[in-house]
């Protein structure tokens, strides 16, 4: 069969079976499927199998379900309700205070864990309720717990950033390092939007009637919230960075130092670790499920010779090399409005990079670039995890709707800081440029 | 007559040298053949991964390969001397010699043929270098050093006392920056100076030893090539052997210009001294049975090496 | 029918809940490594590579019962919205789909992983284990996907759950 027909089939039939619901692991893996025999013959299904075994063996992707199990782990020590506890009675007497101590929190998480649902759920819990009892603004609450909790795709660790540098064959301490700076901006540009709103109209979040004077003693002893984050943050980034371990060992170092959190907590026991394992193990299957059905996708449009023929196209039209960029950045922030990251990623990934080199962009800033549509995409409806994550949390009188409002400024400050960072590469690449070859002559 | 239409799997990534020979190799087929045979080759990794490419030509999802005989050593003991061997031949040619001159296409032909598969040529070229952040003068130097090594060079290295860690290879640059290890194999001498590793390591030690020289192979399944006339099969040949000859030269005046380029960027080069290696040789032999194990075909591809090995002076 | 369908699911749901034990082991394993290489300057040769085994049965076993949990990533702005007869249609089209990538992958995989057994396939490392046990669970898992498919199949057209 004609190859640019069967393109045709793969594109209309993904469309079509991902809108009916069904997993789109098994969409990715039954289309590949049919559209392997139409242009290839039965016995070329091998390939998915085949693809499938290097899946398994791969030491970069088993740093996943190490990550999920330390934010897993982290989530229910109750070091988050510590760290919130401190933060209300250092923030607490500001207009803005507690979404802005919001956004911190969410940072700190950030550094610590590379999952974004740990954040948004234990915000969703704690920081909801306060904010809300306070008066606040429910958009305006729920909006930063959304955007808060995604920093954690940018700031290292992160499970996202580790999928992609595996796709794009980046080595993943290099991609890490490079998502710490614009993670930082966006982390201050969120608080300095609050502020500022909140400043112009302090009714959108009252500070308490009378001040809550905290003795400077009762305020500092809260700072030994801080003690514990610390150590799992420098344990992680700390062995990375000291050249103790790679990604995936510093993850297994992150477990170790969730657990003892959580032994200082008094909160390990076998029914936590339990259920850490449990939501371990959802969460990875998920993604490698996913992994196995995309691999065999993108596998038979490169044989349909989709893939070089949209290189050519682009090689050969006349736009300048950053229309093709904007427009490479448009098409993942639309398929972000309905796919997850994940297979975003796994999908785009091998079909945009050959671009990406051939315009002579740098893999790694684009992989920021990346990261931050990836934060589009968590906080947008209709598919945005934080959305999900909060779902479950909201309070009776909350609907969905005003989340949805919420996240429309943090949306736009992302397409913001998403500009300056594609004018301003340096931002991007400076740090690891720095951190990974002190010995550049 | 019509066209012939083979797709072929290849090792390396688009772009890069060896994949640009993986292309002239098909342009050459189709020329000799008058366009009779019409290869498609697909760069490394775009359809099965390179490791697993032994299994989809068998499997026919299609007719050829280029492979690393190292990838299929875990099933085919002997793929482990068909493909490099540590402390192995110092010199390409005598290598390909081994293959023409002597009995090694046929014993690599052996080695296909029960899985249903067409040994067809090798292409063989020269060493990879080891990269260090720690001074490596003679061979008793690795002696307790961190190492990234492969396949039977991890093996083997680790007979000679250095700790191994098999990282893949996106990682060797930040093992190397962050001392993870203190010495590492990546890949060719140009294609490690375009990863940076000049930038982290600096101390380039020649020759490779863990990878003197090494062999690629056209591989195509049995069924597939039963189907083709003589001219066709001949055309593989001869167009096979060219790309060897071509892609080795191109090695060797690449690696010239890219050695000045590490001088530029002050790396040290280290060269071992022939006695030395040659020493360390005699002493590998011992880690090269190992591999051999009990393996009939293993063990005779050993012994018809290491009896060249010995007429050349070299054991 | 439904007898069958809950077994297949409670025999899944076991293989989860001891499946998901793994990562403890996954993780002893890493630490050990970095234990030994950095402590004790010796990286071991089968510390990663072992886990690197345990970790494809691991999330390979996950599969199966998260199909039944509804874990696995989909688009639901339609089948939110669906109800009666045209969500069962949805929801069977995600099943059938589901089946068919198991039934695929299994069959391919079979001959793949007996190749292995019989070949004695080794990993060609330093420590150089056998890997077809490894490799075995892809069939196991790809056929038990396909029998909890059939079972959500099952269950949805006894309307027991959609
Ligand atoms: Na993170
Ligand atoms: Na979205």
């Amino acid at each position: 069969m004609e190859s640019s027909l069967i393109l045709l089939f793969m594109f209309t039939s993904l469309v079509v079976f991902m809108l009916s619901g069904a997993g789109l692991a098994f969409v990715l893996g039954a289309i590949a499927f049919i559209s392997t025999i139409l242009l290839w013959g039965p016995s070329a299904l091998i390939v998915a199998v085949l693809n499938t075994f290097e899946t398994m063996t791969s030491e970069s992707l088993m740093a996943i379900p190490l990550y999920v199990l330390m934010a897993s782990i982290l989530q229910k020590s109750a070091i988050i309700d510590a760290l919130y506890d401190a933060m209300e009675t250092w923030f607490s007497n500001v207009n803005g205070g507690l979404a802005v101590g919001t956004i911190a929190i969410c940072t700190i998480l950030a550094a610590m864990t590379g999952v974004v649902g740990a954040a948004v759920a234990a915000m969703g819990i704690l920081a909801l309720p306060s904010m809300l009892s306070r008066g606040y603004h429910p958009p305006l609450a729920l909006g930063a717990i959304c955007a808060g909790g995604t920093l954690g795709i940018l700031i290292p660790p992160s499970v996202v950033t580790i999928v992609y540098a595996i796709t794009a064959q980046i080595s993943i301490g290099k991609m890490f390092a490079a998502g710490i700076v614009p993670g930082l901006i966006l982390a201050a540009s969120y608080s300095a939007y609050i502020l500022v709103r909140t400043w112009l109209n302090p009714s959108l979040a009252p500070k308490p009637e009378q001040a809550v004077t905290v003795p400077l003693s009762v305020k500092l002893s809260k700072l030994k919230a801080l003690i514990l984050p610390g150590l799992v943050v420098i344990g992680v980034l700390g062995s990375i960075y000291a050249g103790i371990a790679t990604p995936t060992e510093a993850a297994a170092v992150g477990v170790l130092g969730a657990a003892a959190s959580a032994i200082v907590t008094r909160r390990l026991s076998v029914p936590m670790l339990s259920e850490a394992a449990t939501d371990t193990l959802r969460v990875t299957a998920m993604i490698l499920w996913i992994t196995i059905g995309a691999r065999a996708f993108i596998s038979v449009f490169v044989a349909t010779g989709g893939a070089d023929s949209l290189l050519n196209f682009v090689e050969t039209l006349e736009a300048s090399r950053w229309i093709v960029l904007g427009a490479m950045v448009l098409i993942l922030i639309f398929l972000g409005l309905f796919l997850d990251e994940i297979g975003i990623i796994l999908l785009c990934v091998p079909v945009f990079l050959p671009i990406v080199s051939a315009l002579e962009f740098d893999p790694l800033w684009f992989g920021v670039l990346f990261m931050i549509t990836a934060q589009m995409a968590y906080i947008t409806p209709p598919f945005g995890y934080t959305l999900f994550y909060l779902k479950g949390v909201l309070p009776p009188g909350i609907g969905i709707g005003q989340v949805y409002r919420g996240v429309i400024p943090f949306f736009l400050i992302q397409v913001a800081v998403l500009i300056l960072f594609a004018l301003f590469p340096g931002l991007v690449t400076w740090l690891p440029e720095m951190m990974m070859s002190n010995a550049k002559p | 007559q019509g066209v012939t239409k083979w797709r072929m799997q290849a090792l390396w990534g688009g772009g890069t040298t060896p994949q640009l020979y993986e292309e002239k190799f098909c342009e050459r087929v189709k020329q000799l053949t008058g366009g009779s045979l019409e290869i498609t080759p697909f760069a490394g990794g775009q359809i099965v991964p390179a490791a697993q490419a032994f299994d989809a030509v068998r499997g026919g999802a299609f007719e050829m390969m280029k492979t690393f005989d190292g990838y299929t050593a875990g099933k085919i003991p002997a793929h482990g001397f068909s493909s490099t061997v540590p402390f192995g031949f110092p010199e390409a040619d005598q290598y390909e010699a081994w293959f023409y001159e002597r009995d090694g296409l046929a014993m690599a032909k052996e080695s296909y043929e029960a899985a249903g598969l067409t040994y067809v040529a090798p292409t063989v070229y020269g060493e990879e270098p080891i990269h260090s952040k720690v001074e490596i003068r003679k061979i008793a130097d690795m002696n307790g050093l961190k190492g990234r090594f492969v396949g039977l060079a991890s093996a083997v290295m680790a007979d000679f006392g250095v700790s191994v860690s098999p990282l893949p290879t996106s990682e060797v640059y930040s093992a190397l920056d962050k001392g993870l290890v203190d010495f590492a194999d990546r890949g060719d001498i140009k294609a490690n100076y375009e990863e940076g590793l000049q930038e982290v390591a600096k101390f380039l030690i020649l020759p490779g030893v863990h990878q003197p020289s090494t062999a690629t192979a056209y591989v195509a399944n049995t069924a597939a090539y039963g189907r083709l006339d003589d001219q066709q099969k001949a055309a593989l040949e001869v167009a096979a052997r060219e790309v060897s000859g071509a892609l080795r030269q191109n090695i060797i005046v690449d690696n010239g210009e890219y050695l000045r380029k590490y001088e530029e960027a002050g790396v040290e080069i280290i060269d071992l001294d022939a006695d030395d290696v040659a020493e360390a040789r005699a002493r590998a032999v011992e880690s090269w049975k190992k591999a051999a194990g009990e393996d009939d075909l293993a063990k005779r591809m050993m012994e018809s090496q290491m009896s060249l090995m010995q007429e050349l002076r070299l054991l | 029918m439904t007898a069958i369908a809950r077994s297949v699911t409670a025999l899944n749901r076991l293989l989860f809940a001891l499946a998901k034990w793994l990562v403890y082991a996954i993780v002893l394993l890493m630490l050990w490594e970095v234990l030994s290489r950095y402590m004790l300057a010796s990286p071991t040769s089968w510390a990663p590579e072992l886990a690197m085994l345990i970790f494809g049965p691991f999330f390979l076993l996950g599969g199966p019962y998260l199909l039944h949990l509804g874990g696995h990533v989909a688009v639901d702005i339609l089948s939110e919205k669906a109800t009666g007869r045209f969500a069962t249609v949805l929801a069977l089209i995600g099943y059938v789909l589901a089946a068919v990538f198991g039934a695929i992958l299994l069959w391919f995989s079979v001959p793949l992983a007996m190749q292995s057994y019989s070949y004695g396939e080794t990993s060609y490392s330093a420590w150089n284990p056998v890997i077809w046990p490894a490799k075995a669970f892809l069939p196991l898992a790809s056929f038990l996907l396909m029998l909890q498919a059939l079972a959500e199949i099952v269950l949805a057209l006894r309307g027991e759950k959609v």
